[in-house]
């Protein structure tokens, strides 16, 4: 087994993970999948970017400064895209389609004020992206870093959940109108839910950045992964999440080693089919009673 | 202009267009830029009118039908230039194609979650770029496959015209067969899964069916589009099945009205206005049709189609039709079934909801289940109907076994339910929503249906005039053309009780029926119970309206937290003290009031 293609599916798969993550963080009180995310890690990147080499802000007021405009984003969409129609129906799926109108004007707008160039993007001091010689793998010392952080960010958001707000979107996800009648506002806890899952894919795109460079173009491509990471972890949970991070960066990277780069989302695809062929609602995940 | 003439103005629009569609040729160029334009907006029409079907029809959102027009195209043009396949063959083969590697694709997802199939296709179109790509010794990569040869019939080759009126025939056809489908069975079925789901597996449809039904229509649509995009533009290149290509298809449908008939032929034609419109604001395509999406989906859920209808509906009054006198109907006697319960179980995460409860409703009885609220009333019911999986115990319905059986199986063997808060289909009317009853009893096959053959239009009509009768029978024979969703609550619940006897129930599982009725509601109901009980059908019904029961319930039982509390004849189960307990506190007790 290839020791570097290993690290290079462990990289790519933090970064899926995240995604997966930033995913469940809003669908967990609203039962709705943004299809905007992609893009929201995307303008992530670009702001931070611009806001380091353009502006010149130091890193943490350019991370703190890209969470918040990212976030707030997020939060607008929910107003304006999501609040509207969960309003008119519960169920029924008209939010796919307004999130994925949303993820069309971010990508456009935003190709609009910055061109189609990748920017560099280096990592915070004393982090490099310089290959070191790690036990015969060559992996940089800011890949290193983010391998561990994203284990520890998934470990302090499922710790999150077991706070009383944690439990009380919890509650709302298992049951609204039941939550409702014990005094929790799910509106309120659906707002904050895009506030901190859109913060969360612009940190996503922050530490993407120094790897796949801050670029227009990086939406649809994190999208898709990250939708496989969730759906292969089953939604909604974190722990599986990142497992399934993992497994969806390492079957890509040992699917281009081993066939072609050009075959990287068809073996990721087989893969997500297959695993919701044989267990639907994902690796870990239970199967969940039908309400009438 | 008599309202009667007033009346008939959609039509005569329809027929109208029709009309200009066909006469278009005589007046343009056979080789002018206007025939191209127009050939190519009958095939976006085509795809556009399978898309509708699935997405909004049956809503399920495909985000990649770019996909599915592109193995349409690919199918033909590599079968013809490279294997001198005749165009009809090849055809056949590109929809045969797309809708099998769609169903492969989709497969999965029609299990879970509607969203799930919208990633699953945006993800299938993507990959289906790539390859298309990818596979260079097929498909030619990015030079794509050149000189697709036009079609011929008996030696004939087809010019621009002729294309033109073959493209046009299809679209009519795609659009009749479209509407013989919403009219019928499968249609009124596709609207259930969409919006009820728990309506579609009470009246034994099963969703991932229905859902696989409308996908492989629509698949088939844009394989048929896409055999005809490569004969018209004679090239094929990879760059004509971009991600681009399916948002505008999805746009197209929005636009003009999703689940319309007309929407996707509106949104069409409006749609290839724009561009024209627009020519120099190309660049900023993308985010318009964003914004449009966004702003439609808000603001006009059904599209320009919905709009005009409503606008409509306000000039042109329509007369109310005359109600039907209230004839009594007679009805055929019902062959009850048994329900057997034994040691029934079921656990949710920390509350157990049923402990080991046992229950009988022998072949043509009446019996309650009455309890406090959260005692697992209706939970039996759910693991009965098989809408939940019990952890233990034995279900016996007709002395068979029917636990683990998914709940639209249970409800094909003759056990008919209703909801605690009624469960109609909104948008279909009173007496639609009974026809869906008789799903499962429907004998026409989809070809019949789709080509309304006189055996299905006998049928239907048949089923119609069993429903009218069934509404009559329960009383609401007056509202049989209006929208369920605008019924009075308690008419709710009576046409809900007409689809369970439609679909030939011979257990009737009733969850609390009286629930927000009227005094003279309430005696409407009884009435109807006892008639029901009277033919011979089993009634189970789960009801906190303890006069009631005791009228007509012959046997009773009493649940509280999970387990028997109590069970008999109604008299002696009203006496006895853990019930009044249970039901009324101590103090009711000691005051010695009886229920």
């Amino acid at each position: 087994m290839d020791l570097d293609t290993l690290a290079h599916g462990l990289v790519a798969g933090s970064l899926y993970a995240l995604v997966a993550v930033s995913f469940n963080i809003l669908y967990r009180p609203s039962n709705v999948f943004n299809f905007a995310q992609g893009e929201l890690v995307m303008v992530g990147a670009m702001t931070f970017a611009s806001a380091m080499s353009v502006a010149g802000m130091p890193w943490i007021v350019a991370f703190a400064a890209t969470l918040a405009l990212v976030g707030m984003i997020c939060l607008v969409e929910e107003r304006i895209a999501v609040a509207p129609i969960l309003k008119r129906a519960q169920t029924g799926t008209a939010w796919v389609i307004t999130t994925l109108a949303v993820s069309l004007i971010i990508s456009n707008l935003v190709g609009r004020i910055w061109g189609p160039d990748p920017i560099l993007v280096k990592p915070p001091e004393p982090l490099s992206m310089d290959s070191l010689n790690v036990a015969g793998v060559r992996i940089s010392s800011y890949e290193v870093a983010l391998v561990i952080c994203t284990v520890a960010l998934v470990a302090m958001v499922e710790r999150a959940y077991q706070t009383l707000q944690g439990k009380a979107v919890m509650a709302v996800a298992e049951d609204r109108e039941a939550a409702l009648m014990r005094g929790i506002d799910p509106g309120r806890l659906g707002r904050w839910s895009f506030f901190i899952g859109g913060a969360f894919a612009g940190m996503t795109g922050v530490v993407a950045a120094p790897i796949l460079y801050a670029s227009t173009s990086l939406g649809p491509d994190l999208l898709l992964k990250g939708f496989a990471a969730a759906a292969v972890g089953s939604i909604g949970n974190n722990r599986g999440a990142l497992i399934a991070g993992y497994i969806i960066g390492l079957t890509e990277a040992f699917g281009a080693a081993l066939l072609s780069p050009g075959y990287q989302e068809a073996v990721i695809f087989l893969v997500v089919l297959g695993v919701l062929l044989l267990r639907p609602e994902g690796l870990f995940g239970r199967p969940s009673a039908r309400t009438v | 202009m008599g309202p009667r003439f007033v009346a008939r103005i959609p039509t005569l629009a329809q027929f109208a267009f029709l009309a200009a569609a066909l006469a278009l040729p005589l007046f343009v160029g056979a080789d002018s830029y206007a025939l191209f334009v127009v050939t190519q907006l009958g095939i976006y029409i085509l795809a556009a009118i399978g898309l509708n079907l699935l997405s909004g029809y049956a809503g399920q959102v495909s985000l990649g039908h770019a996909a599915f027009i592109a193995i349409g195209a690919y199918s033909v043009a590599l079968l013809t230039v490279d294997r001198h396949w005749p165009f009809w063959a090849a055809a056949v083969v590109g929809m045969a194609l797309s809708a099998g590697l769609g169903i492969v694709a989709a497969l999965p997802s029609f299990r879970l979650n509607t969203w799930y199939f919208a990633f699953i296709t945006l993800a299938f179109a993507l990959v289906f770029e790539k390859m298309i790509v990818e596979w260079r010794w097929l498909t030619k990569g990015f030079a794509g496959v050149v000189g697709v040869p036009a079609p011929s019939l008996f030696g004939h080759d087809f010019g621009p015209r002729a294309l033109y009126y073959l493209v046009a025939a299809s679209a009519l056809a795609g659009f009749l067969l479209v509407r013989n489908i919403v009219r019928s069975r499968f249609g009124r079925a596709f609207v259930a899964v969409r919006d009820v789901e728990p309506a579609a597996l009470a009246v034994g449809a099963s969703p991932q069916r229905v859902k696989l039904l409308a996908f492989v229509i629509a698949a088939a649509f844009a394989g048929a589009a896409g055999a005809f995009f490569a004969v018209q533009k004679t090239v094929v290149t990879p760059d004509d099945f971009t991600a681009d290509f399916s948002i505008f298809f999805l746009l197209t449908i929005v636009l003009g009205g999703l689940g319309t008939l007309w929407g996707p032929v509106v949104g069409a034609l409006v749609f290839f206005l724009i561009p024209e419109l627009l020519a120099g604001l190309a660049s900023w395509r993308m985010l318009i049709y964003g914004c449009l999406l966004l702003a439609l989906m808000l603001f006009a859920p059904h599209g320009l189609v919905g709009a005009m209808r409503q606008g409509w509906r306000r000039i042109a009054r329509r007369s109310p039709a005359a109600p039907m006198a209230a004839r009594e109907v007679s009805h055929p006697p019902i062959a009850g079934l048994s329900l057997e319960i034994a040691g029934l179980r079921k656990r949710f995460g920390g509350v157990l909801a049923l402990d080991g409860v046992d229950f009988t409703a022998p072949a043509g009885a009446c019996c309650a289940i009455v309890g406090p609220n959260g005692s697992g009333k209706t939970t039996l019911l759910n693991l009965a109907s098989g809408y939940y999986p019990a952890d233990a115990g034995t279900v016996k319905i007709g002395g068979a076994e029917t636990r683990g059986l998914a709940a639209q199986r249970i409800a094909a063997r003759g056990v008919g339910r209703t909801f605690q808060t009624p469960r109609l289909v909104n948008e279909l009317t009173a007496v639609e929503n009974v026809m869906l009853g008789a799903y499962r009893r429907e004998r026409s096959g989809f070809i019949a249906t789709a080509l309304r053959l006189p055996s299905a239009r006998a049928e239907a009509k048949r089923l119609r005039a069993e429903a009218l009768a069934y509404l009559a029978f329960v009383g609401v024979a007056d509202r049989a053309d209006l929208e369920a969703g605008e019924a009075p609550h308690g008419q709710q619940r009576l046409i809900e009780i007409a689809r369970a006897m439609m679909g030939g129930a011979r257990l009737i599982l009733l969850d609390e029926p009286a629930a927000g009725l009227s005094m003279s509601e309430l005696e409407r109901l009884e009435q109807l119970i006892v008639r029901i009980r009277d033919l011979g059908a089993t009634i189970v019904i789960v009801e906190h309206h303890l006069d009631l029961v005791a009228n007509i319930a012959g046997h009773v039982m009493v649940l509280d937290r999970g387990v028997v509390l109590a069970s008999g004849a109604p008299a002696d189960v009203f006496r006895n003290e853990a019930v009044m307990r249970a039901y009324m506190g101590e103090r009711a007790l000691k005051g010695g009031a009886p229920a």
